[in-house]
């Protein structure tokens, strides 16, 4: 019986850390760990985050690099379904490039527009943009907020 | 002028075609460029204009024949004012603002710009400074967007192309008559006896704009661009309302191909305008195939009062790949045509007899047709050469009043950067009524007009 409760209690572990979001698609593994923040109303700004990413995927190359864009506040915009950058994020999305939405902005868009944003299919929602980042940053992350 | 060349400022021009980095009109979608802002990624009000000071010159060469012989010939003289030949102008300084009007909601943009130049937008009409555009955009409807307000009408490269773009100083001869309408109250065909009573234009020039509601919006289809515009308007010019119960008609429809590099993948097929703006921005090759259609009828109140048809159509092309660019354009007028002004002379110029004073002209039922082809070549990334032949036959119903005129224009331009440029255009004009001999004092007259050398400052802010 006590075997039975220790594989039970492999089991479940096993599968809790299966459910976890992984901090990166290659796991482990990737030289380099990094977020970028968006979270500037100027439209400018999503021009110059897409660039950063572009630029770090050049440099170490998609598969030597963790890479996720968490976008808050006014800079969910670069994450909605017509933004004008969507092409961009397909192609960043392609080369291992994650993108995280927070929710608390999109509960507050939502009371503004009397409707949720419609997001880009490639967005996944998180529960807070910022604690997201800090949640990373403890995995080894490192920040840049262009 | 014909002969010769104000040799300072060629000479001043030449030493600027040195070094720099340069921004030029490419094929673009003009109607999403001005009508539509990149959606999610645009603010609530962008500042932005352009100022434009120029200087132009002629030889001032005298009318040679005709009641106005020995004065001042209208054509060389310089605009908007037509008081002397040569001389500095801001031409246009223009300030506006464009947004998102709620940067969540992308489906409501605007789009608002003002004139503070020298112009024939603010010179004609009374007044001073002049809105241009005052526009909204509802995106609300795929595959229809609907733009109400004053804006660029769908239609001919030359007039609907961003100003500050244009690759030369001058318009065509063919866009400059029969497109950059004049509004009148006559048709100039009665003797004046008072400077003040001359048939003159009753408001501003059209600007190739006009007060109404535009559906348009543009799909792909594998590597090509379709776009397409429908619009009514008054037809009565801008900054004012209409003036009679006939409405303006406008048809567009352009078929782009996307070259590569121009951020659209081969093979996309997406009916839908989700891709706005998308990576291209106003810089990207491709070749255009477009044509257009307007029409309506003007009233006149006095000299034969009555209302008039007035239709033009064009079909033409543009076309960039490296560093060559080509357009051509061909353009047909009925009805309404610009007739220029008794003998020659400068409107409100009393004949050497002293009967009467010189009128503009409308011919109400006359034909005319005009074209152009454009080239231009990057030498270096901050150096274009140009070059443009334009031709434009006026009142083609009639042998005898027929006009014809024929510009060559030869042009540079450096880029400062991508914001501002110089350009410098010497323009070898000719004119002759072919349906009659070349003695025959319309010819004479004609013969009087000079070439023309023109410079011009670009800044964009």
């Amino acid at each position: 019986m006590k075997m039975a409760y220790r594989w039970l209690a492999i089991l479940l572990a096993l599968g809790l850390s299966l459910g976890a979001t992984p901090a990166t698609a290659a796991g482990d593994f990737a030289e380099q760990k990094i977020v970028l923040q968006i979270s500037d109303p100027n439209p400018f700004k999503q021009t110059l985050v897409l660039n950063v990413a572009n630029n770090i995927l050049k440099y170490y190359g998609p598969d030597r690099v963790a890479l996720e864009i968490v976008a808050f506040g006014p800079g969910l915009r670069l994450l909605f379904k017509e933004n004008s950058n969507k092409g961009r994020i397909k192609s960043l999305v392609d080369n291992g490039v994650r993108f995280s939405a927070c929710k608390n902005t999109i509960r507050g868009m939502t009371k503004k527009l009397g409707h949720p944003p419609a997001l880009n299919p490639y967005a996944k929602k998180v529960p807070a943009g910022v604690v997201r980042i800090v949640e990373l940053m403890d995995k080894g992350y490192k920040l840049i907020k262009p | 002028m014909k002969k010769k060349f104000t040799k300072t400022l060629i000479a001043g021009s030449v030493a600027l075609l040195l070094g720099g980095a340069g921004e030029q009109a490419q094929a673009v979608n003009w109607l999403k460029m001005q009508g539509t802002q990149p959606p999610g990624s645009s603010g609530r009000a962008r500042v932005w204009g352009f100022i434009q000071p120029e200087y132009q010159s002629t030889d001032d060469t005298k009318l040679k024949a005709g009641p106005w012989k020995g004065q001042k010939a209208v054509f060389n003289q310089s605009r908007p004012d037509l008081k002397t030949n040569s001389g500095f102008n801001i031409l246009r300084a223009r300030v506006g603002v464009r947004g998102t009007a709620m940067p969540l909601d992308s489906n409501v943009d605007y789009f608002f710009l003002a004139e503070f130049g020298n112009n024939g937008i603010t010179r004609q009409g009374g007044g001073s400074v002049k809105l241009t555009d005052a526009s909204i955009t509802l995106n609300h409807i795929k595959g229809m967007r609907v733009r109400i307000g004053q804006f660029k009408t769908p239609g001919s490269e030359e007039g609907l192309k961003a100003i500050h773009v244009f690759d030369y100083i001058n318009f065509t001869n063919g866009a400059n008559q029969l497109l950059l309408e004049r509004f009148f109250d006559g048709d100039g065909s009665t003797s004046k006896t008072s400077a003040a009573d001359i048939n003159k234009p009753n408001g501003p020039v059209g600007a190739f704009r006009d007060v109404g509601i535009q559906l348009f919006d543009w799909f792909y289809t594998g590597n090509w661009e379709h776009t397409y515009a429908l619009m009514v308007g008054n037809g009565n010019g801008i900054t004012r309302g209409d003036n009679d119960n006939n409405r303006e008609l406008y048809l567009y429809w352009a078929s782009e191909l996307l070259f590569s590099g121009s951020g659209v993948s081969a093979g996309q097929s997406v009916v839908s305008s989700a891709d706005h703006h998308g990576p291209r921005g106003a810089r990207y090759q491709a070749w255009k195939l477009y044509g257009w259609y307007q029409d309506s009828k003007r009233t006149l109140t006095r000299e034969n009062p009555g209302e008039y048809d007035r239709t033009r159509y064009g079909v033409g092309t543009t076309y960039r790949k490296g560093k060559l660019r080509a357009e051509a354009e061909y353009i047909v007028a009925k009805g309404m045509i610009f007739n220029g002004t008794d003998g020659g002379a400068v409107p409100g110029a009393r004949n050497n007899a002293g009967t009467a004073y010189a009128d503009y002209n409308v011919t109400t039922d006359g034909k005319a047709d005009a074209w152009y082809v454009d080239f231009g070549y990057l030498v270096t990334p901050q150096v274009e050469l140009d070059a443009r032949y334009d031709t434009l036959n006026r009142n083609t119903q009639s042998s005898t009043a027929e006009r014809r005129f024929t510009t060559l224009t030869l042009g540079a331009q450096y880029f400062f950067n991508k914001k501002s440029r110089f350009i410098i255009n010497y323009e070898m004009r000719d004119a002759e009524a072919p349906g009659l001999p070349s003695s025959a004092v319309p010819n004479q007259i004609l013969d009087s007009i000079d070439n023309r050398l023109s410079g011009q400052l670009l800044l964009i802010f």
